[in-house]
């Protein structure tokens, strides 16, 4: 635990009696890249306000390298935050915005010129240094904004949907960017965004969020592939999301049909949410799978087919590489490692997060 | 497409008499009768009697009353328009309808107010003895006649530099302070600069009237203070010499121009040093 760099214990937040942060406990390591995934109003931008200093919690302290900081203001912090919305200063040019941080801390005219340098190099932003920010395109100006806060080498930096404005092709060349340059400075990021994907391609660790409380932390393998409640399930990803009772370990009842499953450790007869993904169904002949459906709908989607197949009253969705006639019908496999068992939830946050899904 | 213009532009039409009627007309009126004598020939000397030294120490003495004015409107605005931005906003609503209120109110009637509050033993001068000062009267001074101006243009100061505050992303200002500026660096770093069209029109809305602000200076100046404008109205009016009532006009007209573009000059240069 000695290469904690950030430690958040029991953060509160509620804003006009809504309760935005619940009692979150959450530590971040030296060089980590963290992100924050959660949809709208989960909590997250306000978590990344709070260690930016922004934003006050009602309880909890943020310790930073051992340090207590609540209290300290943003601009006597050692992190810095890339805005979604980029905001560089209007009215100066590439050169001065970069340089800003750097000025105030009056450091030499060579050191700041040497560094800006560097920083725009970094960012591949080598020319710009005149133009005005005005005259950049959304991804050139997030380069520039990057470059605004990393050239004051902070030891961590805060990314709140730094990418949420550009589209998608220029989003995925700014990704790879992204872990370059974390890669080559050397520093902690914590990112926000309610892009699964994005999460998904970047992060070392990513900590699910919703309705104010972590849902589940782990590798973006983890937490794909061991969804532990249904809203994870649900948010990471497409999935099958299907209620079923658990007749004894190793054996699930979907639908009034009993499937091998390799989970264990519940109650006799227990009911459970069952996950499964649709990647990891298999479309085969009438009656030899566990289950059989009339194929209703067949989208192809460049990579594989997007299939739906009706089951009773529960539509499957299926991807597979291979179309299946629309209205004939077919049997569905599934392997029994890929079959997620989750408890019911419990808690009133849970059910909450349940109906959403 | 020329059909629509065509259209449009028969709805400039109650503008276009409008500009004509009572502002270009009535120019030319005026340097008609400034560049000719009594007797109609041309003269240059009504629009150089503004350096005669009774007119140019009314000009100077005009020049230090409107400095001083829009300074001061300036110096009271920016604290008031930083409170306001970051109330909420139908506070802030509230705040400028409260500083409008009394733009409702007829000038002079505002005016005889305040020659009342100033006169010699008025609130203000009973209020100064109260306060051990004795041997100073506000009656009839050049400070009364700025607070006359400073209370009558002061929201003319507020409302543009409000507008250019507002509209300042309060993203932007979280990013200086992340970067480590404290709130005076923010404020002369980030505000102040973006801030500064908004100054402009501003000042040049502050500037102009206070200058020619004749009625003030006679209400609240007792009549023994001249600015430029009492000696152009005493010129038509009491001396009925309209050539020299219109050259001296025409040749405010020209120093405030030439004052105006000083100010349109910096707002340009600053835009080229950006670009």
């Amino acid at each position: 635990m000695g290469d904690t760099i950030l430690e958040l214990k029991n953060i509160s937040k509620s804003f006009d009696g809504k309760k935005i942060l619940d009692d979150l406990c959450l530590n971040i390591e030296k060089n980590e890249f963290v992100t924050l995934l959660g949809p709208s109003g989960c909590g997250k931008s306000t978590l990344l306000r709070i260690i930016g200093g922004f934003v006050k919690p009602d309880h909890g302290q943020v310790y930073f390298e051992g340090g207590d900081i609540t209290s300290l203001p943003p601009e006597r912090r050692q992190v810095h935050t890339v805005f979604q919305k980029y905001s560089l200063f209007p009215h100066m040019n590439v050169a001065d915005n970069v340089a800003f941080g750097l000025k105030l801390k009056k450091k030499s005219r060579d050191y700041i010129a040497e560094k800006v340098r560097y920083a725009m190099r970094l960012v591949n932003m080598e020319g710009y240094e005149e133009r005005m920010t005005t005259s950049l395109s959304g991804g050139q100006q997030q380069r520039i904004a990057i470059a605004r806060a990393i050239v004051n080498e902070p030891k961590m930096l805060l990314l709140d949907e730094p990418l949420g404005a550009l589209d998608l092709k220029l989003r995925h060349e700014m990704q790879r960017e992204l872990m370059r340059i974390k890669q080559e400075v050397g520093i902690t990021f914590v990112y926000v965004t309610h892009d699964q994907e994005e999460a998904l391609t970047m992060s070392d660790r990513i900590v699910v969020m919703n309705q104010g409380i972590i849902q589940q932390m782990g590798t973006s393998k983890s937490i794909y592939d061991e969804p532990q409640n249904a809203f994870v399930a649900d948010f990471i990803g497409d999935s099958n999301i299907i209620n079923g009772i658990m007749i004894r370990d190793r054996l699930v009842m979907i639908h009034g049909v009993e499937v091998e499953c390799v989970d264990e450790g519940f109650d006799p007869n227990e009911a459970v949410d069952v996950v499964i993904r649709p990647e990891d169904l298999v479309i085969g002949k009438k009656d030899s799978g566990f289950t059989n459906g009339i194929v209703t709908n067949l989208i192809y989607k460049g990579a594989y087919y997007d299939i739906s197949v009706a089951a009773g009253d529960y539509e499957w969705s299926v991807q597979s590489n291979v179309p299946a006639a629309v209205n004939s019908e077919v049997g569905l496999f599934i392997d029994p490692e890929n079959i997620q068992i989750m408890k019911k939830p419990r808690s009133s946050d849970e059910e909450v997060i349940d109906k959403l899904g | 497409m020329d059909k629509v213009m065509n259209r449009r532009s028969v709805l400039s039409g109650p503008y276009v008499v409008w500009a004509l009627g009572f502002t270009v007309i009535p120019l030319i009126v005026i340097i008609k009768y400034a560049i000719s004598d009594r007797t109609g020939a041309f003269t240059l000397s009504n629009i150089l009697a503004i350096f005669d030294p009774v007119n140019l120490k009314a000009l100077i003495f005009s020049l230090e009353i409107a400095i001083g004015c829009t300074v001061v409107c300036i110096l009271l605005a920016y604290p008031l328009v930083l409170a306001i931005s970051r109330l909420k906003f139908a506070r802030s609503g509230f705040m400028l309808v409260i500083l409008i209120l009394p733009m409702w109110m007829n000038f002079i009637l505002k005016l005889l107010a305040w020659q009342m509050i100033l006169s010699s033993n008025g609130i203000l001068n009973m209020i100064i003895r109260a306060a051990g000062i004795t041997g100073f009267d506000i009656s009839n001074t050049p400070i009364s006649i700025m607070i006359g101006v400073i209370y009558e243009y002061f929201p003319y100061m507020v409302l543009p530099v409000f507008d250019a505050v507002i509209a300042i992303d309060a993203d932007v200002i979280e990013a200086a302070r992340d970067l480590g500026a404290k709130k005076g660096t923010v404020f002369w770093k980030i505000i102040f600069p973006l801030s500064l069209p908004g100054l402009m029109s501003g000042i040049t809305m502050v500037f102009v009237p206070s200058m020619t602000s004749f009625v003030t200076a006679d209400i609240l100046g007792g009549g023994k203070l001249q600015l430029v404008g009492n000696i152009i109205e005493q010129e038509f009016i009491q001396s009925m010499n309209w050539n020299l009532g219109a050259g001296l006009s025409v040749a405010l007209m020209i120093f405030i121009l030439i004052s105006m573009t000083f100010t349109v000059k910096k707002d340009e240069r600053e835009e080229e040093e950006a670009w």
